[in-house]
């Protein structure tokens, strides 16, 4: 396929036979393009060189006002973001282990620690004259940059090394992400500054004249300083004998200034005043002291200028009420220029506003972590339980498709799909054939929606390779795939926009706002409600799980594996009581027991082991676990309440000892009574010896022998007391 | 020195040496002879953020702030060095003759990559995103950076990557234990056997065989070849009998070289024993496994290797900000930082004996005190002194990158040059008894803070700002929170006027963040009786009790130094000292007698307010 004609585009690499045709037709300065024939692709590059718009600094905000018009016109809008990590800590990654409590505070960690890099946004729009859908996709980089005269915008954020290695492997710009890349403030943060900044007008308008004679102290006697003052006072009562003399002259004929600090009258806000250029912050302070002293009609003034200089200035002002008036036209004039700062630093969330208050039809691929970060970066802060997230969510966006479910639960697209993975770009490949490849002779005969993608003609450098991995070809594939998937449903693309209603379509109704919370959760969240059910197509990796029969053991020895906890604790409880060991990391497991009881057994057994320091601490099966004596263990609100603090230790055993848990086993209160009753060392010592026998003799069924040995436990303790 | 002697030099600041993963290798040979020849060697860390920086923290009171001591300083400087990462090392070695520097200055290029897929170095890290803006604004290559940076392990960070992660080595870990019974039958049977498999190549030595018997052969006495050479390998279950067959086999002959070779998780699995047709052949084949065993040491080490180097070379450090920097330093490529400043200092110097702060310097030196970074010094000078200093870079070999930016070493390897004249002139202008070498100002750090109340204007003659220098005890210093949130610092002073007579005199308030503000009593005055009255209830005025029962809260500087050292850094610093207080009330019947000693340490201890 050597091209027979020189192109300078850079997308013009892509699909040059279909370009020829379309060439004609596009007279209009639009370039269109048909992607079924795309003559370069390869199984392993999908779509190189699809122009997808980079969007940074310089171009955001015309871009933004294109956008509008498109998502207006949209029937649907895909997105995909690119995180700059997702998980700060090994065991914060997402297990079957987690209920939804847990699940959502991870969720919420990563959405609060890492940023968002690139944000992908393609429009979607029937166009029925060409009988095709018209993408349009941009490729936002987003940093969350310091703006100015807006508190508190721009924490640190965190970065996963996998994470910037991935992007890196897929050629992710961090110049351009750190150097153009997009600002941004939450609706909160918003309000937030605005208020700060109309309280702050408020007390500075009724505490001028106290503050500001207050804030500057008579300076220190230095000779220089006397000198310099003398000398300034000197200057001003000639301008202002100048100004006062004639008032149309506008320069001042300084004979004995030098030219740095010679000065020049200006007009502010049409009185006469001298620009202050060149001088020390202290010499200011001098400067400002002298006018107060010896000037009551000179006010000294600094306003923002351009470009986030401030200007100083000295004004000549008539009369006090002139002075006054001055004064407040200044302030205004603050306010309504901070107000303009603020408005600007909201940067990217005006994308976000529009695609909100618009309602469209949101796609995205397993996208809960997505709307996690889309809270948290431009809405507010991510409430604390997963019922009012969802719901602050629906509030927010009425409509999403996750096309990860809709890929998983339909059974039509399961068949096509058959045994593939159901990640995004191998859904692309199998059910958008025609724009994943170039190959014509598909002989399925299938009828596949037709997607153009439009890009306007502006400067090259705009465009970014469009590669999988990148947040707006990402959004294009999602929304290739969501248009692919209507047509295996059934929904008729052919008559007019308006009236297809994408939201509304009863084909869609199973899997509108329905989201997987995470990959490995089993489960379905319902945004609409907030309600969680399971998921019926989901494997289970682990048996059931049950959360009140799970203990959390960590800071153990390094040297124990999940099968030597299996071994001790079989030994004590029984051969059938340990249902599972899970390893959160090398620190912590998750130890599930066939029965709610054995948990507070084993609490109570390793507290009672760890306060004796007798020869049966030392032979007792358990004692393995508790070698090392810093071994915590818990039940499982303890894990839920470590997942939800705030640090982020790379190890959990670490975290725990940053949370400042100062007790090395918590007993569940209701459970069995401890301290009072009986004394530790015999339930140790009566678990020992079972533990013996049982080693001695055979045992049949083992949950019977359980039962034994908590009888055995409580017949003597009630004998002992 | 070669260099020098060629002076083929260009200005300085023009050719700084980028070194990144693609040319490490061939520059590590010449910064190590660099190194050997310099005198002293600049050292500069670029890193995704610190707490020093006047930018926005998500809790402002992280930041090094003038109620900071040195103790305080180093946690906040430690927690930074945690949470954030190195991605540029400039390294400058230099040599001062009279007027004249010589310096060859690099910067290398880092990235935490995980080389070995074990989540080292590091899992994950922070940015500052005002730091990374304004190093953007530099012209800091971050694509450099992260697509071609060197990686690293630290110190500790490798021994545990080895114990896992073990390659076939000449070296056994060695363990002297007596020889026991099963010990010396081990022994015998591997001698035996080592014994037999090589007489059978002796004998197969002197005629050339059959390639079928010769395939025989390895198929009877299970032999395989290592290389062109013959070798057997004897299976072990343990580091004990790793150490037993190398010592057999070096008993057996001199042309036997046993190689140990772990299994997948690092354990003993086998030793392999090669045979050595001739001397000459086994010095050949112990060069190879040696080449084999430094390559993989510094794909293991990485850009460490190059902080190896300078170690090694003992030369003097200069640097400026040093505690920023070398908490940097000591997390990433050492090990993690000790829990204390003195703890902190010995480890350190046994990798660095000799390390020079500017920040210490510019102290010591009169009118520079006041100098807030680098550049402002770098300034000063310049206006206020004749210094005839000539920086000579000699030219670096064509290929490599060189780029004009990012000369921070070169500028601290000029501003040392200038200051280290300086003192030598005023040195022998006064009297002689009075002339301190400069190796007197080393290993004695500055912190550099921020002052409570930002102006956002540069200012290059602060310098010579007028107030003295101010140095409050930190028993002076009480910490107020619990006050609403919108109430102003002259509020607040306001209200202090009128609930103790001590505050009839001066004092000055400053808000630490939004929850909290200090409050610095004149230097007469201790914080300690208005802490009591406070704990006593006993009020000098109603509104005492009033505020109190507002929820105003107090504490001296212990609460704070405890917050620091306790790490209690997620919250605002009200948060944190609540947490503080609370225990303290917990443990106040146990801890009577330690409080002797902290109130010692508190009467030494004095900080800098200047910034007040």
């Amino acid at each position: 396929m050597t091209p027979a004609v020189e192109m300078n585009n850079p997308w013009l690499v892509f699909g040059l036979r279909a370009f020829a045709q379309t060439l004609n037709r596009s007279h209009y300065g639009r370039f269109r393009r048909f992607l079924c024939s795309n003559a370069r692709a390869t199984a392993g590059g999908a779509g190189n060189g699809m122009a997808v718009k980079k969007v940074t600094l310089s171009n955001f905000w015309s871009v933004l006002e294109d956008l509008r018009i498109r998502v207006r016109q949209s029937d649907f809008v895909a997105i995909d973001l690119e995180m700059t990590g997702v998980t700060s800590a090994p065991w914060r990654d997402f297990f079957e282990f987690d209920r939804s409590d847990v699940r959502y505070l991870k969720v919420k960690d990563s959405a609060e620690k890492f940023a968002v890099a690139q944000f992908g946004v393609c429009t979607f729009r029937w166009d029925a004259t060409q009988c095709s859908f018209v993408a349009h996709p941009l490729n936002f980089y987003i940093f969350p940059r310091q703006e100015p005269f807006v508190e508190g915008a721009a924490y640190e954020f965190l970065c996963q090394t996998t994470s910037i290695s991935f992007l890196a492997k897929y050629q992710f710009d961090f110049n351009a992400y750190i150097r153009e890349g997009m600002s941004y403030l939450s609706k909160a943060q918003e309000a937030e500054a605005l208020q700060n900044l109309r309280s702050a007008c408020e007390n500075d308008l009724c505490s001028t004249s106290y503050n500001s004679y207050e804030r500057v102290e008579i300076p220190t006697v230095r000779t220089s300083d006397l000198l310099f003052s003398e000398r300034m006072k000197i200057r001003f009562h000639e301008w202002r004998e100048g100004v006062l003399k004639y008032p149309e002259d506008c320069t001042l004929e300084g004979q004995s200034c030098s030219p740095k600090t010679q000065f020049q009258t200006v007009f502010f806000k049409l009185r006469p005043a001298v620009m202050l250029n060149g001088f020390t912050s202290h010499k200011l302070k001098l400067i400002q002291w002298v006018l107060r002293k010896h000037f009551n009609d000179l006010r000294y003034i600094c306003v923002s200028g351009e470009n986030n200089s401030s200007q100083k200035l000295v004004v000549y002002t008539d009369s006090k009420e002139d002075m006054a008036s001055l004064m407040k036209e200044v302030k205004e004039d603050q306010l309504k220029c901070r107000e303009v700062k603020i408005h600007s630093a909201v940067g990217f969330r005006h994308v976000i506003d529009l695609l909100s208050s618009e309602e469209k039809l949101i796609i995205g691929h397993n996208c809960f972590l997505d709307f996690a970060h889309i809270h948290s970066k431009f809405i507010g802060q991510l409430p604390s339980s997963m019922e009012e997230f969802t719901l602050s969510v629906n509030k927010n966006f009425p409509h999403i498709i996750d096309t990860k479910h809709l890929i998983c639960s339909n059974h039509v697209i399961q068949y096509l799909m058959s045994k593939r993975s159901k990640s995004l770009s191998s859904a692309f490949s199998v059910l958008c054939p025609k724009i994943y490849s170039a190959s014509q002779n598909s002989a399925s005969s299938r009828s596949y929606v037709k997607v153009e993608v439009q890009a306007d003609e502006s400067g090259s450098s705009y465009w970014n390779s469009g590669a999988k991995h990148e947040a707006g070809y990402d959004a294009f594939m999602t929304g290739c795939v969501f248009a692919q998937a209507c047509a295996h449903f059934g929904i008729e693309f052919e008559q007019d926009s308006l009236a297809m209603d994408l939201p509304r379509n009863e084909k869609l109704q199973n899997y509108i706002n329905i989201l997987y919370p995470s990959w490995n959760s089993g489960t379905v969240i319902d945004l609409r409600t907030g309600a969680e059910r399971s998921d019926s197509g989901y494997k289970r990796k682990y048996p059931r799980i049950e959360f009140p029969n799970i203990a959390l053991v960590w800071g153990f020895s390094s040297k124990l594996k999940p099968k030597d906890f299996e071994e001790c604790l079989c030994k004590v409880f029984g051969s059938a009581a340990v249902i599972s060991v899970f390893c959160l990391d090398r620190t912590a497991v998750l130890i599930q027991f066939n029965k709610k009881e054995f948990v507070d057994h084993f609490l109570v057994l390793k507290d009672a082991l760890e306060r004796d320091d007798g020869p049966i601490s030392v032979l007792h099966p358990l004692a393995k676990v508790l070698d090392g004596g810093n071994t915590y263990a818990a039940d499982y609100e303890t894990y839920k309440e470590i997942c939800g603090c705030l640090a982020s230790k790379l190890m959990f055993a670490e975290q725990a000892e940053a949370m400042g848990i100062k007790w090395k086993t918590k007993i569940r209160t209701g459970s069995v009574e401890k301290g009072e009753i009986y004394s530790y060392t015999d339930i140790a010592e009566n678990h020992l010896n079972i533990s013996l026998i049982r080693q001695q003799s055979e045992i049949k069924d083992a949950s019977g022998e359980q039962e034994q040995t908590r009888e055995d436990v409580l017949t003597s303790c009630m004998l002992r007391s | 020195m070669a260099a020098m002697a060629g002076g083929k030099a260009r200005s300085c600041g023009t050719a700084v040496r980028q070194v990144s993963k693609s040319n490490f290798a061939s520059v590590l040979k010449q910064i190590r002879a660099d190194v050997e020849a310099a005198d002293f060697v600049a050292v500069y860390t670029r890193v995704t953020g610190d707490s020093s920086s006047s930018s926005s923290h998500r809790w402002p009171w992280r930041r090094i702030l003038p109620i900071d001591t040195l103790e305080t300083s180093y946690l906040k400087c430690k927690l930074a060095a945690e949470s954030f990462e190195l991605f540029q090392v400039a390294i400058c070695p230099f040599s001062i003759h009279g007027s004249k520097v010589i310096a060859f200055p690099y910067n290398f290029h880092l990235f935490p990559r995980d080389e070995l897929q074990m989540g080292l170095p590091s899992y994950s890290f922070s940015c500052q995103p005002s730091f990374l803006s304004s190093m953007a604004r530099e012209g800091f290559d971050f694509n450099t950076c992260i697509y071609d940076g060197i990686s690293y392990l630290s110190r500790v960070q490798e021994a545990r990557a080895r114990e896992s992660n073990r390659r076939p080595s000449l070296h056994p870990i060695s363990s002297s234990r007596i020889l026991s019974v099963a010990d010396s039958i081990f022994k015998e049977r591997i001698k035996s056997r080592v014994h037999h498999w090589r007489k059978a190549y002796e004998g197969s030595s002197q005629d050339s065989d059959l390639s079928l018997v010769q395939s025989l052969r390895k198929l009877l006495l299970g032999g395989e070849a290592y290389g062109s050479r013959p070798c057997m390998s004897l299976d072990v279950c343990s580091e004990r009998q790793v150490q037993l067959v190398f010592e057999t086999v070096e008993q057996i002959s001199d042309d036997l070289v046993p190689i140990f070779i772990p299994d997948s998780g690092g354990q003993p699995k086998a030793v392999r024993v090669v045979l050595a047709s001739s001397q000459e052949d086994k010095t050949a084949l112990l060069t190879e496994i040696e080449k084999l065993e430094n390559e993989q040491n510094l794909k293991l080490r990485g850009f460490r290797e190059v902080i190896d180097i300078i170690s090694k070379s003992q030369k003097t450090i200069i640097s400026h900000d040093c505690l920023r920097n070398f908490t940097f330093i000591h997390e990433k490529l050492i090990g993690s930082l000790p829990a204390t400043l003195p703890e902190f200092m010995c480890s350190l110097k046994l990798l660095f004996s000799n390390v020079i702060d500017l920040n210490n310097l510019l102290k010591v030196m009169g009118p520079l005190r006041k100098a807030k970074n680098m550049s402002s010094a770098l300034h000063y000078i310049k206006r206020h002194f004749f210094l005839p200093i000539e920086i000579e870079v000699p030219e670096s070999p064509e290929d490599w990158i060189t780029r004009s930016h990012g000369n921070y070493a070169l500028r601290i390897a000029s501003l040392f040059a200038k200051l280290s004249m300086l003192l030598k002139t005023s040195a022998s202008q006064t009297a002689l008894e009075h002339c301190t070498p400069i190796e007197d100002y080393a290993n004695v750090f500055h912190p550099s803070s921020i002052s409570l109340n930002e102006q956002g204007d540069d200012d290059d003659d602060a310098v010579c700002s007028t107030d003295a220098n101010k140095r409050v005890k930190t028993d002076s210093i009480i910490f107020l929170w619990g006050f609403s949130s919108t109430i102003s610092v002259a509020e607040l002073k306001q209200l202090l006027l009128q609930i103790h007579p001590l505050f009839s005199e001066e004092f000055d308030v400053q808000l630490v963040d939004k929850t909290c503000a200090v409050v610095v009593l004149g230097s007469l005055h201790s914080s300690e009786a208005f802490l009591e009255a406070v704990r006593s209830g006993k009020t000098a005025s109603s509104k005492l009790g009033e505020s109190f029962a507002d929820g105003l809260k107090v504490a001296g500087y212990d609460a704070y130094k405890n917050v620091c050292m306790l790490g209690l850094w997620e919250g605002n610093l009200a948060d944190s000292l609540d947490i503080v207080m609370a225990e303290q009330m917990e443990n106040i019947s146990s801890s009577h007698g330690a409080n002797v000693n902290e109130k010692y340490w508190n009467s030494e201890m004095m900080i800098d307010l200047n910034h007040l």
